[in-house]
């Protein structure tokens, strides 16, 4: 048996997003990463697919066990496209489904990355903390709602990518970028926004001249309010941005510098 | 130190789910600013656990799972400098640096090992395709799942239950004999989220976007400064007259949001509604590996 009879339903759409959206990532592994989470998600369907205990079907399970890694929040997409293949053609399909995963998973893991994974938990997340950092708990309520409205995104796509197939992936793709764009602009802007209330230090260093000590901070703020947290993170900024430099290195180097210039006296708690 | 037996418990829990959360649905109840909400509620002190909830939020801002790489686990070490914070007494601006980043650092070497041990269950699941076993291959990818909550809770647990005679005695140290590197802790607990904000930086296209960079620096560091004068004259006024009642609120970040959003939003439409030229070409090489698969079919 090449070609199946058999047709998804809703029961089969909102099992596999059931599974995916609390299962996709449970078999996270170094060797090959969402590979059989992958399977997990679409098993019952490819057993009535392709039918228990034949040959195609353990060829089909074997073929999505390999590596596979995307975003977990686009990964329904190339499912659905995969489903939408695989229903129509069968095991004929194999060398199509498995061009459409390994094409597809790259792209939708960088935007899914730069949006889901970083964007939106900066931009809800500075909005939580500036509130949290005050005692009030507001901020955290209103990310979680924006999750839930983002889930329900994560919920629809499935259906909407088996029924257009790789269609979808063209339409969406300026879409996307342009949203990409304007969701970066406003993280620019909410981390200037940022620097500008969030590093509360400031200059505690007065040296005298003759027998005027001279307030630093003081003429600072003649100057540019905030000129210190500004200068702050454009020093961190240009040490990331050196050879052999990881996150956890540099928070590290600026936890000791801070120690060492608090204890001199040159900075303290604004 | 008081740290009762069912607080670690329910911030044992708490620290397996957290991950699951992260991994699934991702509901943002595995931000450290959710776990310092949780542990503050649990160690009965709401406002400590804000703060080094808030500041380990902003440490880690644009530190993001990219490509499945392991990352500071600030949740984690949120729970853990809570729980000492309040149970120990220390100050929460100085359990960030003190206790939240060394432990979120050190659980790295924990997400790797169950990621690693994750493996084997890969392995057992090939092993049930072959036998065809169907339920076999879902328990074992289901089971995927404990280590990656043990590998929070383990550290959790152990880490709540023993360390608590150990982080008393630091904290006696730190407001005793070396009180000048608890106020140091103290001030780089407050400079750490500039190195978020620098990371965020380095993903962000800034060459493109630099005048919101400046806009938004700009614009609230002038309100800020604004909103706070006010706030001081409130304070000076009701001083001075016991009439004066009214009392000043501070800057409102959401409010800085939905100005950044706006500009985003007109920036989103302006690039919708302009004509699309580059994504027709690539529209077209889709549409040719499409005819190769009806090819193939015939």
């Amino acid at each position: 048996m090449t070609n199946s009879n058999y047709k998804l339903t809703d029961k089969d759409f909102n099992q596999i997003n059931r599974r995916s959206l609390f299962g996709f990532q449970l078999g996270w592994n170094y060797e090959r990463m969402q590979g059989s989470g992958y399977l997990y998600h679409i098993l019952p369907q490819l057993r009535k697919i392709y039918g228990d205990d034949t040959p195609e079907l353990k060829k089909m399970m074997k073929t999505h066990t390999q590596f596979f890694n995307t975003s977990n929040f686009f990964n329904t997409i190339i499912t659905g496209i995969d489903l939408a293949v695989e229903e129509k053609e069968g095991i004929a399909g194999e060398d199509t489904v498995t061009g459409i995963k390994t094409g597809l998973m790259g792209s939708f893991a960088a935007i899914g990355d730069s949006i889901f994974a970083s964007l939106v938990p900066a931009i809800f997340g500075a909005i939580a903390a500036n509130m949290a950092a005050k005692g009030n708990p507001t901020g955290i309520f209103i990310w979680i709602l924006a999750q839930l409205a983002i889930n329900v995104f994560r919920w629809k796509q499935l259906r909407l990518a088996y029924n257009q197939g790789v269609s979808l992936v063209t339409t969406m793709q300026h879409q996307l970028s342009s949203l990409t764009d304007a969701a970066t602009m406003m993280g620019t802007f909410m981390v200037g926004a940022l620097v500008a209330t969030m590093i509360n230090v400031q200059f505690a260093w007065a040296p005298k001249i003759g027998s005027v000590p001279l307030n630093i901070q003081n003429n600072l703020d003649m100057i540019l309010p905030k000129l210190l947290p500004a200068l702050i993170v454009g020093a961190i900024y240009w040490m990331l941005g050196k050879k052999h430099m990881t996150s956890t290195k540099a928070i590290f180097i600026v936890l000791i510098v801070s120690v060492v210039l608090a204890a001199l006296g040159v900075i303290a708690k604004g | 130190m008081h740290i009762a037996w069912w607080q670690i418990l329910l911030l044992t829990l708490y620290a397996g789910y957290q991950i699951l959360d992260e991994l699934q649905i991702y509901s943002s109840l595995s931000a450290p600013v959710f776990a310092g909400l949780f542990a503050g509620l649990v160690m009965g002190d709401v406002k400590a656990g804000l703060i080094i909830g808030g500041s380990m939020q902003l440490t880690v801002l644009g530190v993001g799972t990219f490509g499945g790489a392991s990352r500071i686990d600030a949740n984690t070490g949120t729970v853990i400098a809570v729980a000492f914070s309040i149970g120990a007494g220390m100050d929460p601006q100085a359990a960030i640096a003190a206790v939240a980043v060394p432990v979120a650092s050190l659980m790295i070497y924990m997400d790797i090992l169950g990621r690693f041990t994750n493996t084997f269950f890969a392995h057992r699941i090939d092993a049930q395709v072959e036998k065809m076993n169907y339920k076999g291959i879902e328990r074992y990818f289901l089971a995927g799942a404990l280590p990656w909550a043990l590998s929070r809770m383990i550290p959790v647990g152990l880490g709540l239950t023993l360390g608590g005679g150990f982080i008393s005695k630091v904290v006696a140290w730190l407001n005793g004999p070396a009180k000048w590197l608890g106020d140091g802790l103290t001030v780089a607990g407050a400079v750490l989220p500039a190195v978020g904000f620098a990371i965020l930086l380095r993903y962000l296209p800034i060459k493109k976007h630099f005048p919101y960079l400046i806009l938004g620096f700009t614009f609230t560091m002038l309100m800020t400064v604004l909103f706070g004068s006010v706030q001081t004259l409130g304070t000076g006024l009701a001083a001075v007259s016991k009439s004066f009642t009214t009392t000043f609120n501070g800057l409102s970040m959401l409010a800085i949001a939905f100005i950044g959003f706006a500009l985003a939003a007109m920036a989103y439409q302006r690039a919708v509604s302009a004509p699309k030229a580059a994504p027709k070409a690539e529209a077209q090489s889709n549409d040719s590996t499409e005819g190769e698969i009806e090819d193939d079919e015939l």
